[in-house]
């Protein structure tokens, strides 16, 4: 990724506190768009979140978030939302009065400001709930207007800490909707989670971060690719599991394999050699019906567990 | 800091302190600043009471004392002694404590404004709140002491104490907001700032004392207490500097307090508890 | 070699008796503390007033030019009354988020849903709280006592003052109590540690403040029953069979410690709740 079409810039970023290594040596360049940083608890995420969003000034390196350095550079915020992922609110405010307040800090004009708010909480659908006192809000209520207060101001950079933690499914889909809209509006967003399919459902960029090191960046399919060492894993559901092992045994393309069910699991280091000859297997016929045809290893969680256990 | 930047700087002050206020006029330490003030209160009424009655004669070493000298004596122990320093250190330590402790101080910080705005707007929100709270109790135990037909005579001197209570609480609440942005425990530090060095640099000759704030309030003081007919209460006081130089102390040391507190509040690092 | 079993297994160790829960939180909450070198050191500073008496009692043993400096009950009984400010400190740094911590965190809920009683809970924030408390006061007192009695080569002074043992224990053990009760029934009615800490610390300071102004308007000590401190010092004056320093007869000065006492208790009892409940 160039760095000067990249939204976020590090350079050997790290981060102590006291004896404690937050973040260490992380070079990265985020490119426009939607890009995931996933990572179990306790990986760096938010440790990385607060050094880009200029909450924390980094103990090593630098960072530049749309080519500027953000410690200590709060005009850069005009065109940064970031929501956190802590749960704290003015809880006797009103949503909208919340909202209204905050745009204010960004120059808005009253009216201005008014109309934004209205807008954002329209947008994370809590317009009905707009005169409510945040402090009575549900857990869900309280992330959507998390969320708002991000995108109120309309920035160029969307920084999103964990936001779907705490919403039911119904409002997890519409969230991952919004940002994967919010993408194709031509904002750039970057999202931390720990639950992979969260990540996945919004985008295949992502940046795979553990023990404050990132572990990996990029398409997760391009990822995947270069882990060349790591056998490719194929699900094959047949009407006669056996006949087609028998099949597949025949070639040295298969270093191993196992039955499930109605189903056998293949292990292969040459995967483009192997899907070759299964195609051209399913047409004749000659090892029975195939039924379906899934790599497990395709999924980030698959890449994951393998990356996290180098 | 150019014009413009300044005016930012400014605007933004402006807008934190729309948005803190009310956070601090209708919030439960108000409760607390209540009972701080509304204890003297209660006391001014029942003394009048019992002055009127005729069932206590106030007096001062056995030397009967009039109703404004009572006033003079509250006002001083009660208020620049005790409850000034008080919501100094009560609010002055907390303003960027508090938003740190409740984890709303990322919604401030991550706005296009400078840090020293949202420093600068929450203390003029505490001053604000703290004058409307503590003017009105003040002018309350005048009125509650001091007979009527004494308040033409005295009123200036009303007007010059509430003066020196506001200028105590504005010099109060710049140094302990500095305790508060420069400090991991300011509150103790401050607590021993106002009484314990504050009582004993008072009591040693020499400049030590000039080191403190009740120095320079107690300067003013003097001036500002009512004449009365019984013993001058300026005999409790050690020699003063002239109104003139503490007033200049007084503003530069709320002036740097801010200025440092600002600076820090900058270069700080707030990591907010997981 | 045998395969073992990984999967859950019961737990085949020693349970101890209900009824000792307030011993592992009292042992938390001091283990938390000790670990902050600033406390330590507070706690040391506490002991500075220690080291002036111990060398004052050394002299005035081993030099007779300096036999004034000797020391009699009214020392021990000064010596507390310097201590009372650390008492002060301490109770504010140890004590004001004992609760309110707990609070903060939601961690009530967790507590009272484990065999603990709530009796149990507050004996151990209690006991966490006195034996610092304890360490700042009777502690430093007693080995002054016995310093006395190693520096002078004799037991004389602890026969003729044998009352000073258990003076010192009472007096103490009010003041511990009076401060750890009053510290803990305010840190359970907010949240905020700092909260707690100034309205501690705006309940001594005014209660004071206000004694000091109804004696310079009146001319009378009796007033002292306002502030919780003059009150203690009473109390203190009786047990030690010192001149009172303030014009309180001593059933009241009981009566307010009582009523103090008993006030903390009644906070504690309606704040100490695994849930709160929002009417």
């Amino acid at each position: 990724m160039h760095e000067q079409a990249a939204v976020v810039v590090s350079r050997h970023l790290s981060k102590w506190y006291g004896q404690v290594s937050g973040l260490n040596d992380v070079s990265v360049a985020i490119p426009p768009g939607v890009t995931g940083l996933l990572g179990p608890n306790g990986a760096g995420k938010s440790t990385f979140m607060k050094l880009i969003t200029g909450q924390l000034a980094p103990s090593a390196g630098s960072v530049r978030v749309l080519g500027e350095p953000i410690w200590g550079n709060p005009a850069l915020y005009a065109r940064i939302g970031f929501c956190p992922d802590q749960d704290a609110f003015y809880d006797r405010m009103t949503g909208l009065e919340w909202l209204d307040a905050l745009v204010r800090l960004n120059g808005f004009a009253p009216d201005a400001a008014r109309t934004a708010a209205m807008r954002a909480l329209e947008a994370v659908e809590l317009l009905d709930a707009a005169g409510k006192k945040i402090g009575a809000y549900s857990k869900g209520m309280r992330q959507r207007v998390k969320l708002a207060q991000a995108i109120v101001h309309d920035p160029e950079l969307l920084i999103l800490d964990e936001p779907l933690n705490g919403m039911d499914a119904i409002m997890r889909r519409k969230t991952i909707r919004m940002i994967r809209d919010w993408a194709r509006a031509g904002k750039s967003v970057l999202v931390s989670s720990h639950i992979l399919y969260e990540i996945e459902s919004m985008t295949s960029n992502v940046l795979l971060i553990n023990n404050g090191r990132i572990l990996a960046e990029g398409n997760v399919h391009q990822i995947r690719d270069l882990i060349d060492e790591h056998p490719h894993t194929v699900f094959v559901r047949a009407e006669d599991p056996r006949a087609l092992g028998r099949h597949l045994l025949a070639e040295d393309d298969v270093l191993s394999l196992r039955f499930e069910g109605g189903a056998v699991i293949v292990e292969t280091a040459r995967p483009d050699a192997f899907y070759t000859r299964l195609t051209r297997m399913a047409a004749s016929g000659e090892a029975g019906v195939i039924e379906e045809v899934t790599s497990p290893d395709d999924n980030l969680q698959a890449v994951f567990k393998y990356l996290v256990k180098q | 800091m150019t014009a413009t930047t300044r005016t930012r700087f400014w605007t933004a002050a402006t807008r934190i302190f729309e948005l803190s206020f009310g956070e601090m006029l209708w919030s439960r330490r108000t409760i607390f600043m209540a009972l701080v003030v509304g204890g003297p209160v209660l006391l001014a009424i029942a003394a009048r009471f019992a002055a009127v009655n005729g069932s206590v004669r106030m007096r001062v070493n056995g030397v009967g004392l009039g109703s404004d000298d009572v006033f003079g004596m509250m006002i001083w122990l009660l208020f620049l002694r005790f409850s000034v320093p008080v919501l100094g250190v009560f609010y002055g330590t907390a303003l960027i404590a508090d938003e740190v402790e409740d984890k709303t101080i990322t919604y401030l910080f991550t706005r296009p404004i400078p840090r020293a705005a949202v420093l600068i707007g929450k203390y003029l929100a505490y001053l604000a709140c703290t004058t409307l709270v503590v003017l009105p109790a003040v002018t309350i135990i005048y009125f509650a002491l001091v007979p009527l037909a004494q308040v033409p005579a005295s009123f200036g001197q009303l007007l010059e104490d509430l003066g020196i209570l506001a200028l105590g609480l504005a010099v109060y609440g710049a140094l302990f907001a500095l305790m508060g942005a420069s400090l991991k425990r300011p509150l103790i530090t401050g607590l021993v700032f106002a009484f314990g060095w504050e009582q004993v640099a008072l009591l040693v000759p020499g400049y030590l004392r000039q080191f403190t704030v009740v120095y320079h309030l107690q300067a003013l003081f003097p001036h500002a207490m009512p004449s009365g007919r019984a013993v001058s209460l300026q005999a409790v006081f050690r020699d003063t500097s002239s109104p003139v130089t503490s007033v200049c102390w007084l503003l530069a040391m709320m002036g740097a307090c801010l200025a440092l507190a600002a600076r820090a509040v900058e270069r700080r690092e707030y990591v907010l508890e997981q | 070699m045998p395969i073992h079993d990984q999967g859950y297994r019961r737990y085949g160790g020693r349970r101890e008796l209900h009824g000792r829960a307030w011993w592992v939180i009292a042992r938390a909450g001091l283990l938390e503390r000790v670990r902050e070198r600033r406390f330590l050191a507070l706690l040391l500073f506490a002991w500075s007033p220690f080291i002036v008496r111990a060398v004052q009692i050394y002299v005035s043993a081993n030099f007779t030019q300096a036999s004034f400096l000797a020391p009699s009950a009214g020392t021990f009984r000064e010596f507390l009354d310097q201590q009372s400010l650390f008492l002060f400190f301490v109770t504010i740094y140890a004590g004001s988020g004992l609760i309110a911590n707990d609070r903060r965190a939601n961690a009530l809920q967790v507590y009272l849903s484990k065999p603990l009683t709530r009796v149990e809970y507050v004996a151990g924030k209690l006991l966490t709280l006195s034996i610092f408390l304890t360490a700042v006061t009777w502690v430093p007192a007693m080995l002054l006592l016995l310093l006395q009695v190693m520096f002078a080569g004799s037991t004389a002074f602890l026969r003729n003052n044998l009352f000073l043992v258990p003076a010192i224990s009472v007096f103490c053990s009010i003041q511990v109590l009076v401060s750890s009760l009053a510290m803990l029934a305010l840190s359970s009615l907010s949240k905020s540690r700092r909260f707690v800490a100034i309205m501690y610390a705006g309940v001594i300071f005014f209660a004071a403040a206000t004694y000091q102004v109804l004696r310079a308007i009146t001319g009378s000590t009796a007033w002292a029953w306002i502030s919780p401190e003059d009150t203690v010092d009473v109390l203190g004056d009786a047990i030690f069979g010192l001149p009172p320093g303030a014009a309180l007869p001593l059933p009241a000065a009981v009566l307010v410690v009582a009523v103090l006492a008993a006030g903390s208790a009644f906070i504690l009892e309606r704040r100490v709740r695994p849930v709160d409940i929002v009417t």
